[in-house]
């Protein structure tokens, strides 16, 4: 067992945990932060996507113990600080980005880490960024739209 | 299991001088690798290592610390010719793992379907291996000798990648075959760097066939053959592909592989034009 410390959405966390522990494990299991979702266990699928030090990863094949230090983000971290939806999650919400929901934790982090980088992205770069996240509901357009939205640009999707 | 995670290249080689450690950089293949209820033993992770990241002008040419990964060498401003590399670079499993997979993780992990490695090769790259014994270079074409065999020994570590002086008309590029674009492990692929002289003609080429052999491999013959060609009649056919054993499998079968490389490389040469 080791002493892991980070500062998780803002907060320093610090709990004991296997060397073993993956990221994505301590998140869900160590800090309680469900919101974290794992789905293929390879890094494929991109459900366990958070950002490291700014940095969109997958957290099922990153070791707890390499983000020793690291400042990470969640989804429980995205909401604005009065609770309320970030534009991105409310953008998800009033464009029906999701059906089942599992991807969409990682959706909204990739979401996010484009948009830092590309505020304004095409559509294709947005497909194309999203390479990494799958959707086994096959829900990517509305996932698309969301984005064009949230970025400020939902006529260049309307027009279609 | 013992974890550490040491800040600089000489804590890291005394930690693993006794040859037990086993040695994570991204560990985008270490964990995916790993069987259910295996030890996983003495860890050294080197991704913190900060004398071993980001790219550096080394005299005429280019060093690539190990631990850089895919996204810091993406945005790295380099020479036309490393093109090809930054193409291979976009296509290494998603932008999430290009954030955290290393060069020197991909060579030394040594799978015949590398991305990485036909771009490096047309690179003329060696890499440079570092132990508390001192430090030895080897030209990466001998590096690599099997699928997923290198010459590392085990207080070893990949500490750069160095690339020589290349001319400034020479541009890379990179085509990779996969079922789907992303995500991908590669059916084949093409890497080339080829440079055209004012007459038109074809004056510098190198090109190498990633995923059709245990080890990703030059040719010489092609390159030589393509000198003082005009690039956009190159045809290349199967035959002119040597030293190619592909294997055939449930993404292909061997001939298929082979007239799929040939027309890479067809496409990889003629792309030049363009740019």
């Amino acid at each position: 067992m080791t002493k892991i410390n980070m500062t998780v959405n803002g907060r320093a966390v610090s709990a004991e945990a296997e060397d073993r522990t993956l990221l994505v494990e301590f998140l869900r299991s160590g800090l309680n932060l469900t919101g974290t979702h794992v789905g293929c266990d390879t890094s494929q699928c991109g459900a366990c996507l958070v950002h490291v030090n700014g940095e969109a990863v997958k957290s099922c094949t990153m070791l707890a113990a390499e983000a020793e230090g690291a400042e990470v983000t969640t989804i429980e971290g995205m909401a604005n600080a009065d609770g309320s939806l970030s534009t991105i999650q409310a953008a998800f919400q009033e464009h029906h980005g999701l059906q089942c929901g599992f991807c969409t934790p990682g959706m909204v982090m990739s979401a996010a880490a484009l948009l830092k980088d590309n505020p304004k992205p095409s559509e294709a770069e947005v497909r194309d960024y999203l390479e990494g996240n799958i959707c086994r509901c096959t829900g990517y357009h509305n996932i698309v739209k969301a984005i064009m939205a949230a970025s400020g640009q939902l006529d260049a999707i309307a027009a279609e | 299991m013992t974890y550490f995670l040491p800040q600089k290249l000489d804590d890291a080689l005394e930690l693993i001088q006794d040859g037990s450690a086993k040695l994570v950089a991204g560990g985008t293949d270490f964990y995916p690798a790993m069987q259910k209820g295996q030890a996983m033993g003495r860890i050294v992770d080197l991704s913190r290592l900060g004398d071993m990241q980001g790219v550096t002008k080394d005299g005429d040419g280019w060093r690539i610390g190990g631990a850089t990964t895919w996204t810091e060498l993406i945005a790295a401003p380099l020479p036309p010719a490393f093109d090809g590399l930054k193409q291979a670079a976009c296509t290494i499993g998603s932008v999430q793992i290009q954030n955290a997979a290393t060069l020197a993780g991909n060579l030394c992990n040594a799978s015949p379907a590398a991305d990485g490695v036909p771009a490096l090769l047309t690179l003329d790259a060696s890499v440079e291996l570092a132990s508390v014994r001192g430090r030895r270079i080897l030209p990466l074409g001998e590096f690599i000798t099997g699928v997923r065999q290198t010459r590392i020994a085990a207080d070893e570590i990949l500490s750069a990648i160095l690339v020589p002086a290349l001319p400034d008309h020479a541009v890379g590029r990179f085509e990779k075959l996969g079922s789907r674009r992303y995500l991908v492990i590669s059916i084949t692929m093409v890497a080339a760097v080829i440079g055209v002289g004012p007459d038109g003609l074809i004056n510098f080429a190198r090109l190498a066939v990633g995923a059709c052999s245990a080890v990703a491999k030059r040719q010489p013959a092609l390159e030589a053959a393509l000198i003082g060609q005009r690039p956009q009649t190159v045809e290349v056919t199967p035959d002119d592909l040597t030293g190619l054993s592909p294997i055939t499998d449930m993404r292909g079968d061997a001939e298929f592989r082979l007239i799929a490389a040939a027309r890479q490389s067809t496409r990889a040469i003629q792309n030049r034009e363009r740019s």
